[in-house]
């Protein structure tokens, strides 16, 4: 039952006994007294229904706030239009790179494969190297279909750093998945992006300095037999300095 | 001694242009035995014939990786003389202490020229 119906009841109760003409005294003094705790109910229950009234007011702005925020971050479109579009993008790079260096290889093996004693040569090097400025047109075009993909990227990262602000969300911490597990452990970094993080010089240096297989060392037909195998040799602390030199 | 010119060598590369690239820099070198693999699992299984003198092998491939197919010639007491180079874009140098200690003979990064191919040949198998 609600609470001021409980109230009203009290109250009724209470009236109806006043009304009776009790004559003991302690009596009345215990209806005075219930009198007095049923305004002290009424008023806190009072003020416990606008509190729990605030807090669902609260919650329910919140959930508005929420509902907006999703809405500008246009899910739909980003799932229906613009990451299908980057994927097709970024497909039509591939193939557009893969297909310039076979037509740019197969000029240049065209080329290795001629002889040049024969009496056309010159004039075939001059067509297959035409055949490669032109391949080389697809850097223009590869450059336009990337941008548009960076702009795609940048439009859901804008999007997704506004809503985090928004909602206050902290990074959580998440278990590794399996396959990012698997690249740890067998060192699959990928290519660096302002070229080779350890230059082919030092690496050189790396092998230069120490272990068997460094120098000159025979195919496995040739090896003298009293040679350790290439996987006793180890780096030490010197070789890994000549990494960073 | 001479290197024998007409020795078989395994080329392992899950992209088929980069062996195309090889293959063509060591004809040019005069190598003309070249085989080639798309990962290590494919690699390892050639190598079990037991007729290749020299791996040449990308790092990031799958299902089996050139850093394990590394491990699985060096841990094979038929194979572990093979001279091993690896040509990877994995440049950090976590990649190339963990290749040396693997037992690598050498290591080329990505991109690389004709002349550091030959460098690492000559460095590997003798000049030529």
């Amino acid at each position: 039952m609600p609470s001021p119906e409980v109230v009203l009841k009290v109250r009724d109760a209470l009236a109806s006994l006043q009304r009776a003409d009790l004559k003991d005294p302690r009596l009345i003094e215990v209806l005075n007294l219930s009198e007095q705790l049923v305004e002290a109910m009424n008023s806190f229950f009072g003020s416990m229904d606008r509190n729990v009234y605030g807090e669902l007011r609260y919650i329910a702005a919140y959930i508005a706030r929420t509902r907006g925020e999703i809405s500008a971050l246009r899910p739909n479109d980003l799932r229906e239009s613009r990451i299908p579009q980057a994927g097709a993008e970024l497909d039509a790079v591939v193939k557009n790179t893969e297909d310039a260096t076979h037509t740019i290889m197969s000029a240049a093996e065209a080329v290795m494969s001629k002889d040049p004693g024969e009496p056309d040569f010159a004039a075939f090097v001059n067509d297959r190297m035409l055949e490669i400025f032109e391949a080389c047109s697809f850097q223009d075009i590869t450059g336009q279909r990337v941008r548009k993909v960076v702009d795609t990227l940048r439009h859901i990262e804008e999007r997704v750093a506004r809503f985090a602000h928004v909602m206050g969300a902290q990074d959580a911490q998440v278990e590794p998945t399996e396959d990012e597990r698997r690249k740890k452990a067998l060192l699959l970094n990928g290519p660096s992006l302002n070229g080779p993080e350890v230059k082919q010089d030092a690496i050189d240096a790396l092998f230069t300095k120490s272990g068997p297989q460094s120098s000159g060392q025979a195919p496995p037909s040739q090896a003298p037999p009293s040679q350790a195998p290439p996987s006793q040799a180890s780096s030490s602390q010197g070789d890994i300095d000549a990494l960073f030199a | 001694m001479a290197v024998d010119m007409s020795m078989n060598i395994l080329v392992v590369d899950d992209y088929q242009t980069m062996i195309r690239i090889i293959r063509n820099l060591l004809k040019q070198l005069g190598f003309e035995n070249v085989d080639e693999a798309k990962d290590g699992q494919e690699a390892l299984g050639l190598l079990r014939s037991g007729k290749y003198n020299l791996v040449i092998s990308d790092w990031n491939m799958e299902p089996m990786t050139g850093f394990e197919l590394l491990k699985h010639v060096r841990a094979d007491d038929k194979l572990k003389r093979t001279p091993f180079i690896m040509v990877t874009a994995e440049s950090k140098t976590e990649n190339v202490i963990a290749a040396k200690q693997a037992g690598v003979n050498n290591y080329i990064v990505k991109p690389f020229n004709a002349q550091t191919l030959k460098a690492k040949l000559v460095s590997v198998i003798g000049d030529f």
